[in-house]
């Protein structure tokens, strides 16, 4: 809950954070609803749409408290053919 | 809550227990030299491997052990720094007593009162323990300042430990280059097989052979939390191999498993109570009970206790617990996913239990994930007590995370945390608050309000932070009028309101050139200030206040006003402005030539150092010290601290009477660079027929400074341009009373008619040879005093005469000793009759 509404022309930012570990599905609305998607080589990738840095920090602090080591951290470009785990914007529009 | 005061909680300054089944690791003790501590140990590693048992391990000794429990709240300087004291004091009563009233608000610097404490520990004859666990949940960059402070001037009685998650932004690197600092890292606290095998077989009773320890501890690596839910469900498991096998083989993230299995393995019930319960911080049976609609939680926590399912006790009584951090995070996340319907009357459960029992903060806490209009509420009553403690941060934290509706809703809270944000530092989103409380008022339909009091302060509220903003925003004029209208709206008792709008008013009044308007309108925003304790705005009154005053010649008030601010310092170390107060001081003595003095002055200033000073001061102190040196005959010196002033000047508010660039400029003309002079000329866009303009008069000074030095090169037209000017500022500054600027002029002028023996005032007549008049006029009475100490008549003789106490008599004649630059009767006689008087 927070006081300002954040306007609908705010584009998410993708990221995409590997960890070492299968972290199950479940764990996504503890991380603020981003996919979590177990890869073969024994890590997890969680991926979705965060709206600043200070989101994205957050959600790294919630993943050094459950001390699972972190691997890679990277933005992905904004696809708009995708809607692969972006936010849901604002429907009222600006 | 007491007035101005959140208690502390106790159980935050107890370590914790060791939890059974705890092995002793003689591998971490032996990194610790008992005769040689070092400054900082740091316990740096992520959540799960031991750090607090290892802190434990490491300082065992309680006798000299503080320890603090940190948490998120802790982030408010004040609060922080009453629990360190608090945790000092358990260990050694009396060290923080000092220290302990001076931790304030996040805008007033911490080091007078750190200096304090670490001075009395300085003091102690053995050495102190202090452990900070958790540090990673402190965020606030003072809290990390202050800390560092602490490090870098430690005394060496102090051995600070830090437990954290993630390095802390402290001076690690120095302390490592200087062997004072003793990490251990996540490497130093896996556990080894040995050390595995000891705690699985030995300390938990199990019969693992060599290869399951190893597979185990492979697929732990060594994790202490990891390897302790294996351990509780090896407990449970008949065949332990089995278990190996399924744990080795399989890829999910262990505490993932490892946590299924222990929940798996426990009743419905227990894993209901389990899953509940994690929403708390800090849990006790009633609690629980409230929470969990169960009349067992005692009962519930102490077998949970017992069987070692990470449960931390906070107190000896075993009244309090906390989960071990990590658990209750994987519970939460379990919770979320399973029943999220849930989550929001679990808190609504907590927030009544809490509210019932006296406890705001936790009731607030709760309530802000579950009730937002309870949370409300519960605010608006508790703000008062929280502003008057000064944790305008923690206010402002609360305030920030209610629903835009509800604070739209609820005037009072949104005037707080406009108030909160001022009070911070931070004026974003404050115009916009304003507004939506103006709009909100003018609706029909009432507000919804609970403290009403604080409601009625509204409208000069609102005022008072339009006044500034418009200020920050640099319109005088708006300003001006939004501060009529807080003088205007505010009650006898609304100190801050109308201190705040007097100090706008005396602004804007300076800024327009009416001294006597401005200095009536600071004198009463200083008595506002002191009517309500709010003592750096004391200090930034007088410091306009006393410089206006030393401007219109008054010097004598000047330095009451500078005075009168010291002692305010001096009963309250730690305030911003000490050293402004000393580098005014030392500017009024400069003009009574009283140059020793002034250099006394200057070095306390330089001594107390920028966190001790307003944000104009470190430009202050060097034209202060400037003109010092320009009286001492160091030109170059004076020249190059002007220089360093200009690039340290910042427009703040107060209208710039005195720029720092023509004071540079009479100077260099003085020590002869005729073209400096000139090419500022040209750039200021001066000329000999300007009109008078206040605020451009010093200036207009210095370039007929810059005339006459010219005429003294040859150029007899600028000496006449000179003289023009000089007349008409001359009566301009005698008409409004700005004494300094009017004497200055004077004396210009007798030296473009070629009086040669008056020195070129570079800054204002306090260098002059012996004035032929008094800045510093006397009065009637002492006048009257004077005449009779020209006489044989002994002092209590004059006293009887003039009907007057004998202490009134010396009040008066110390004041004319002052005003005329003497020191005995002898030297007031023959002075008089210098002045003709």
């Amino acid at each position: 809950m927070c006081a300002h509404q954040v306007p609908s022309y705010v584009a998410f930012v993708q990221y995409e954070i590997r960890v070492k570990g299968h972290l199950a599905a479940r764990w996504s609305t503890w991380f603020d609803g981003m996919t979590l998607t177990a890869d073969e080589d024994g890590t997890t990738v969680i991926r979705g749409g965060l709206v600043d840095q200070s989101a994205l920090h957050g959600l790294l602090e919630r993943l050094r408290d459950i001390g699972i080591p972190l691997i890679s951290l990277t933005e992905i470009p904004f696809d708009a053919s995708t809607n692969d785990g972006a936010k849901p914007q604002n429907p009222e529009g600006d | 809550m007491a007035k101005d005061t959140i208690p502390l909680l106790e159980t935050k300054l107890h370590a914790p227990r060791r939890h059974h089944g705890v092995v002793a690791r003689p591998r971490l003790a032996q990194r610790l030299h008992a005769s040689d501590l070092p400054a900082l140990t740091l316990i740096s590693a992520p959540a799960g491997f031991g750090k607090t048992t290892a802190a434990l391990e490491l300082f065992g000794d309680e006798q000299r052990r503080g320890w603090v429990s940190l948490d998120r709240r802790d982030n408010e300087p004040a609060v922080f720094w009453s629990y360190v004291v608090a945790a000092l004091d358990s260990i050694e009563p009396g060290v923080g007593d000092s220290a302990r009233s001076l931790f304030r608000s996040p805008l007033q610097s911490s080091d007078p009162a750190l200096a304090t404490l670490i001075n009395d520990i300085d003091a102690l004859d053995h050495d102190l323990v202090l452990v900070l666990d958790d540090y990673h949940l402190i965020e606030a960059p003072e809290i990390h300042s202050d800390v560092t402070f602490l490090l870098e001037h430690r005394p060496p009685q102090l051995h600070l430990v830090v437990v954290t998650r993630s390095d802390p932004p402290l001076p690690l690197a120095a302390l490592r280059a200087r062997g004072e600092l003793l990490e251990i890292r996540v490497s130093d606290l896996r556990f080894t097989v040995e050390e595995s095998a000891a705690y699985l077989n030995d300390a938990m009773g199990l019969a693992l052979t060599t290869g399951d320890v190893e597979r185990l501890g492979a697929r732990t690596e060594g994790w202490a939390a990891a390897l302790q839910l294996a351990a509780l469900s090896l407990q449970g498991h008949a065949d332990a191999a089995s278990f190996v096998d399924g744990f080795s083989g399989d890829d999910r993230f262990i505490l993932d498993y490892l946590v299924d299995e222990v929940l798996d393995r426990q009743t419905p019930e227990v894993r209901a109570f389990l899953l509940e319960t994690s929403i708390l911080e800090r849990l006790t049976g009633p609690l629980c009970d409230a929470v969990t609609l169960r009349s067992d939680g005692k009962a519930l926590l102490e077998t949970l206790d017992r069987a070692n399912l990470f449960l931390v006790p906070l107190d000896d009584r075993r009244e309090w617990y906390r989960y071990h951090h990590l658990f209750a995070d994987v519970l939460r996340a379990r919770l979320l996913d399973e029943r999220p319907d849930v989550v929001a009357d679990l808190h609504r459960r907590a927030l009544a239990w809490f509210d019932a029992n006296g406890d705001v903060v936790e009731a607030i806490t709760h309530a802000l994930e579950s009730d937002a209009e309870a949370a409300a509420r519960l605010i608006e009553l508790a703000a008062p007590t929280v502003r008057g403690a000064r944790q305008d941060a923690t206010l402002r934290g609360w305030l920030e995370a209610l629903p835009g509706d509800v604070l739209a809703d609820r005037p009072v809270l949104a005037v707080a945390l406009a108030g909160a944000r001022m009070a911070t530092g931070d004026a974003a989103g404050v115009a916009q608050l304003a507004t939506m409380v103006e709009h909100r008022l003018q609706a029909d339909e009432p507000p919804v309000v609970f403290d009403h009091e604080a409601f009625a302060r509204i409208p000069a509220q609102l005022a008072m932070h339009r006044a500034a903003l418009a200020l920050l925003g640099g319109e005088l004029d708006e300003s001006m009028r939004h501060a009529r209208r807080v003088l205007d709206l505010a009650g006898p008792s609304d100190h801050l309101e109308r201190g705040a709008g007097s100090a706008l008013l005396g602004l804007s009044a300076w800024a327009n050139g009416d001294l006597e308007e401005s200095e009536l309108r600071y004198a009463a925003a200083i008595d506002c200030f002191i009517a309500g304790d709010f003592l750096p705005d004391v200090l930034g009154c007088s410091v306009a206040l006393g410089d206006m005053q030393i401007a219109k010649g008054r010097l004598a008030d000047a330095m009451n006003t500078f005075e009168r601010g010291r002692l305010i310092v001096e009963e309250h170390p730690g305030l911003r402005g000490a050293a402004d107060m000393h580098v005014g001081l030392a500017e009024v003595l400069l003009e009574r030539n009283r140059v020793a003095d002034a250099e006394k002055h200057l070095r306390v200033a330089r001594d107390l150092g920028e966190a001790a000073g307003l944000p104009q001061n470190p430009y202050r102190l060097r034209v202060a010290d400037a003109r010092l040196q320009r009286a001492l005959g160091d030109l170059q010196r004076s020249l190059e601290l002007l220089e360093e002033a200009e690039r340290l000047y910042n427009t703040d508010f107060s209208p710039s009477v005195r720029p720092v660039t023509a004071m540079k400029v009479r100077l260099q003309v003085e020590m002869g660079d005729l073209e400096a002079g000139r090419s500022w000329a040209a750039v200021a866009g001066l000329s000999a027929d300007d009109e008078p303009n206040y605020l451009r008069e010093f200036e207009q000074l210095t370039f007929a400074s810059v005339l006459i030095a010219l005429g003294g090169a040859g150029d007899a037209e600028a000496v006449n341009d000179a003289i023009r000017l000089l007349t008409r500022v001359h009566a301009a500054a005698e008409l409004g009373g700005r004494q300094a600027n009017a004497v200055e002029a004077l004396a210009l002028l007798g030296r473009a008619h070629g009086q040669p023996e008056q020195q070129i005032p570079t800054f204002t007549k306090a260098d002059l040879a012996p004035s032929t008049t008094l800045v510093d006029p006397l009065s009637q009475r002492e006048l009257g005093v004077l005449r009779l100490l020209k006489s044989e008549l002994s002092g209590p003789e004059i006293a009887r005469e003039l009907h007057v106490s004998l202490n009134t008599f010396r009040t008066h004649t110390k004041n004319i000793y002052m005003k005329l630059g003497v020191n005995n009767r002898r030297e007031v006689v023959r002075r008089a009759a210098e002045l003709g008087l």
